[in-house]
């Protein structure tokens, strides 16, 4: 209870420093670059192009809507992968400001996911375009895109905090996280149906292990596919992601003033 | 009456096997596991500071000044013991507020502000007097990654200097920027370190500086407090060790 506690009074406290710190984050981005924020729009699309190309013309994909069900693919596996990759090195990439402030170490992590939500939330409008433009039909259920984006960010915020804690330790964790990311890449089903691909109990146990695959489709289902979520299986990862991140907390919470003696 | 601003009971601050490793050497290499090296910094220091107090300490290297500082600074938590601030804001001149080095220094003053404890209207406030005081020009709008290091020093005092705080930890003598700004920050720092109700404690290998500076010093060996009391009689007494 103590670290919720903390977490909630650390949280509300340096709340300006990372609000402040990802816009600033986003400015330098845009700044830096030849096409500014162009790019946030013409990296989602046309990672969709190169999937829609290869799965749907090459491999003849025959996934209903298959343009939108590939954009929602990539933008939560994109945020998935994000977040992943950047905490890792998280800490070690900040020591300037570690060594020489106080600052809890998952604010750091808090603000860089409100950069990568930011994006995410371009390429939703990007998707409702495309869905306006290929006359899907619009639905109520696509209101559940909230509370499932909310259990996504909770489920992807423990696990960070879990890897940000040992990747100041274990100098490696980067090389390991790229395979098991690429794996789980293609087990998603980003660019695949898997109820349809997998059938049977092969498909259902993805579904059931791999919380990316499962709200990945669940996201399909509410926005494109005008169905109701699965509802004890959106709970049970909301808790597993409580639990990771409760686990994460702590961790960070006993080891962060060590970070500094490390790095 | 005197009110106390830094309070410090019994503080221990080891670096413990924190080393780095691998995933290999995780798994494979478990001799080196059960091998872990442990250095005490501080092995129970306990002292207290009333408000306005300026506070010298002195000892040879590797005697625990700087993890002090830092522990007070709020970097290292204690091992064991505690360090009560009073609610007081603190920061460590000299070495400046870590930048992110991919933002401009325009926005670097805004976050470390922030990270010391103020609100953005309070930074916006002093925003014109860092700037003036850092005297970079036009580079104050770029990103601090194209800045000399000099530029980096002076904008990294001139924030911590002008954002005062009630607490002001001070390590070694300050060598920041050219000649001009050594002058500058020197006097910055004697006007700081004189404002009364600011507490200030200054690390330093020179007696001489502190005998200037100082109410109180405190003379730490291998971690612990040797001696602690009135600034002529520690720094003689100092001096007359290191030259045995």
């Amino acid at each position: 209870m103590k670290d919720v506690v903390r977490l909630y009074n650390n949280t509300k406290k340096y709340s300006r420093y990372a609000i402040r710190s990802a816009k600033a984050e986003l400015k330098s981005e845009v700044t830096d670059s030849y096409l500014n924020w162009l790019w946030w729009i013409i990296e989602p699309l046309s990672f969709m192009l190169i999937y829609v190309f290869v799965f749907g013309y090459v491999f003849k994909a025959n996934e209903e809507y298959f343009i939108p069900f590939v954009l929602i693919g990539i933008t939560v596996w994109q945020f998935f992968n994000r977040m992943i990759t950047g905490s890792i090195k998280l800490v070690v990439n900040n020591r300037e400001l570690i060594s020489k402030v106080y600052i809890p170490k998952y604010i750091l992590l808090i603000s860089k996911s409100f950069t990568y939500l930011f994006k995410l939330f371009i390429s939703f409008v990007l998707l409702i375009i495309i869905m306006l433009i290929m006359n899907v039909p619009f639905s109520f259920t696509m209101l559940y895109f909230f509370p499932i984006l909310i259990i996504l960010y909770i489920i992807t915020f423990g696990i960070s905090c879990i890897l940000m804690h040992f990747s100041v330790y274990v100098q490696d964790l980067a090389n390991l996280s790229d395979i098991v990311l690429r794996f789980l890449f293609y087990l998603s089903g980003v660019f695949y149906n898997i109820n349809v691909r997998l059938k049977g109990k092969l498909g259902f146990l993805m579904l059931s292990v791999n919380p990316i695959a499962f709200l990945m489709n669940e996201f399909r289902n509410v926005i494109i596919y005008d169905k109701i979520p699965n509802f004890s299986g959106l709970t049970f990862w909301l808790v597993v992601g409580l639990i990771f991140t409760y686990i994460g907390i702590k961790l960070i919470h006993k080891n962060e003033n060590s970070y500094a003696k490390v790095i | 009456m005197k009110k106390e601003a830094i309070t410090i009971e019994n503080l221990h601050i080891t670096y413990k096997g924190l080393k780095k490793t691998s995933i290999r050497s995780t798994f494979f290499n478990k001799k080196n596991r059960k091998k872990i090296e442990t250095f005490e910094a501080l092995r129970g220091v306990s002292f207290t500071i009333d408000e306005g107090k300026i506070i010298g300490i002195i000892g040879k290297n590797g005697s625990g000044k700087s993890t002090l500082l830092r522990a007070i600074g709020g970097i290292f938590s204690p091992d064991i013991g505690s360090i009560d601030l009073h609610n007081n804001t603190v920061s460590l001149l000299s070495i400046g507020v870590g930048f992110n080095k991919k933002l401009t220094g325009y926005e670097n003053i805004y976050l470390s502000g922030l990270l010391l404890g103020f609100n953005e209207e309070q930074v916006r406030e002093k925003e014109q007097e860092i700037i003036d005081f850092a005297d970079i020009g036009d580079f104050i709008y770029k990103p601090v990654k194209t800045y000399s290091s000099g530029m980096y020093s002076k904008l990294a005092f001139a924030i911590t200097a002008i954002l005062e705080t009630d607490i002001m930890l001070i390590d070694e003598v300050l060598s920041v920027g050219d000649v001009q700004f050594k002058k500058k920050s020197y006097g910055k720092m004697k006007e700081l370190i004189f404002t009364e109700n600011r507490t200030v404690i200054i690390v330093s290998h020179t007696p001489k500086t502190l005998n200037e500076l100082c109410d109180e010093v405190i003379w730490l060996h291998d971690g612990k407090i040797k001696m602690q009391g009135d600034p002529d009689k520690i720094l003689a007494a100092y001096e007359k060790f290191m030259n045995e």
